[in-house]
């Protein structure tokens, strides 16, 4: 089965706007359901793409990207899955199953993005200190289009190539995993750099046992597995607490302090 | 980097923001992980987010540059529920509060709404909802995703909305009691915040080593052994020598992204990670 060119813009057009949407816009789009129809209704055949749409849709609930995690792409899946399912007349789970080399790259394409925009928080200050507001809103909108661009071309190319392209796409991805193993590592602990600078401007010497008490409380959280999900609820609770308890011994020393400076001067002590 | 000044330099309140501002950037906050990254995650999205605030509230041109690049500092909370921060920094930044004063409240809200949020929606709402309607249109009706849409977006939008006109008045209102005592406050806040990082080291720090040693039948896992030193050594580890780095070497973010790159790819090269 082959595509006409306006299918083809339409493919691209979609998973343009669904790349988007899988971390921005109204974050619902990008869902199996939504976009097997959407592909489907491109395609020609509805049906098929609701059907694989919703199966798809049922097999990723437990696969929600909680915290940050990142799924081989459900986006790509569910778009490369519907346009197998119709081009090859494929059940769901084979045309999943086809889509996946797609997802994996589509998954490394969110991972280069991720990491490429980090360097580029320092051109983000430096429009900071000119107040460039004009500036900071270019370049949220420059990284929304070049992940859409990104995803629309891994699409089109699976729409082209097909499988066939898809097992290409396999052999070179184990070649080189390692590359993708070091990106997402090295990502992974980027974030540090921002714990750091948070920690630079709001520690001062007397609160670094704070700091580790903090660590020690959610790492002792973390280790139960039913409460993974509360952790940071649960540790700000206590914190608020001991920030609470801080706040009001300083306030009551305060107006103690006034009320004894004052008696002092009338006692002549 | 970001800047030394801990007070604005007008400190007249601005007009409280009218509801066409905040509306504006209820719509504006859909789009708060555009520029997602490694390194800040959200942040130079959540200050595309709040800048049509901060333009109306700050008029001079050095408060609004001061204002922008404390704002631009480590963001992360949960996508659906972030004008609930947007309404209190708003509200502070409004009433000129102390810088130090507006970054401790918004690292202390940002951390704990994550758990709050994947409960919300990844847990609740979107398996209720997504599971209804996948049946649907697995039998064939364009309803399910229609009504998937709908639910979701309906109950998206209300509490995009309701938080952010909720939050904004509570801030507004927090900040005559939190003035009267604002040096305590300070420290207090600042003590929830530093809280909060260590625990985010903890809870956001994944990194750990694949490395094993050979040993017959019962190889040796590094990562087993560090664990049984202190588990999340290596996060930890590696924020105390960014900060390190940072604060007595005066190493950039750029230098620190570029050291983290090199022992990335090296690592997983020879079968570190």
């Amino acid at each position: 089965m082959s595509f006409n060119a306006i299918q083809i813009l339409l493919v691209a057009v979609w998973s343009f706007i669904v790349a988007i949407d899988q971390f921005d816009l109204l974050e619902s789009l990008y869902q199996p359901i939504v976009t097997g129809a959407v592909i489907g209704a491109i395609l020609g055949d509805l049906q098929t793409g609701l059907i694989v749409g919703g199966t798809y849709q049922l097999m990723t609930i437990g696969n929600m990207p909680v915290g940050g995690a990142q799924p081989p792409n459900a986006v790509i899946g569910g778009i490369m899955a519907t346009v197998f399912a119709i081009s090859s007349g494929l059940d769901t789970s084979a045309a999943v199953g086809l889509a996946v080399p797609f997802a994996l790259i589509g998954q490394y394409m969110v991972t280069l993005l991720f990491t490429v925009m980090s360097p580029l928080m320092s051109s983000a200050d430096k429009m900071a200190e000119k107040a460039d507001t004009k500036g900071i809103v270019r370049l949220n909108y420059l990284a929304m289009g070049a992940l859409g661009l990104l995803f629309a071309i891994v699409c089109v190319a699976g729409l082209l190539g097909g499988s066939a392209l898809g097992e290409t796409l396999t052999a070179i991805s184990d070649k080189y995993a390692w590359i993708m193993t070091g990106l997402s590592t090295a990502g992974g602990m980027m974030r540090f750099v921002g714990f750091a600078i948070l920690l630079r401007i709001m520690l001062s010497n007397d609160l670094w046992g704070i700091y580790f008490a903090g660590f020690t409380l959610a790492t002792i959280i973390g280790y139960i597995p039913d409460l993974s999900g509360s952790a940071l609820l649960l540790v700000a609770f206590v914190g608020i607490a001991i920030a609470l308890y801080d706040f009001q011994t300083r306030v009551a020393i305060k107006q103690n302090a006034g009320n004894g400076g004052n008696g002092g001067e009338e006692d002549g002590i | 980097m970001a800047s030394n000044a801990t007070t604005y330099k007008d400190l007249t309140p601005a007009q409280p923001l009218d509801k066409k501002t905040l509306n504006k950037m209820v719509w504006r906050s859909l789009n708060l992980q555009a520029s997602f990254n490694y390194e800040r995650m959200q942040a130079a999205g959540w200050l595309y987010c709040i800048l049509p605030g901060l333009e109306k509230i700050h008029t001079d041109k050095d408060d609004l540059s001061a204002s922008m690049q404390h704002n631009l500092e480590f963001f992360n909370t949960h996508p659906f529920l972030v004008t609930f921060v947007m309404g209190i920094v708003l509200s502070l930044e409004q009433q000129k509060a102390d810088i130090n004063m507006i970054r401790s409240v918004r690292v202390a809200a940002m951390g704990p709404l994550g758990g709050i949020g994947d409960a919300l929606f990844w847990f609740t709402l979107v398996p209720i909802t997504a599971g209804i309607t996948a049946n649907m249109a697995i039998n064939g009706s364009i309803a399910g995703p229609i009504l998937f849409l709908l639910i979701f977006n309906i109950v998206q939008m209300a509490l995009r909305f309701f938080l952010m006109n909720w939050s904004y008045e509570l801030g507004s209102k927090a900040i005559e009691i939190l003035t009267a005592n604002a040096k305590e406050f300070i420290r207090a806040a600042s003590m929830l915040g530093v809280f909060v990082v260590g625990a985010l080291t903890s809870n956001y720090g994944g990194t750990t080593v694949a490395l094993t040693i050979e040993n017959g039948d019962s190889p040796i896992v590094i990562q087993s052994i560090l664990d049984g030193i202190l588990p999340k050594l290596i996060p930890l580890g590696i924020t105390l020598g960014l900060y390190f780095l940072i604060k007595k070497k005066g190493w950039t973010p750029v230098a620190c992204i570029g050291l983290l790159l090199v022992v990335g790819i090296l690592g997983a090269f020879i079968g570190l990670f």
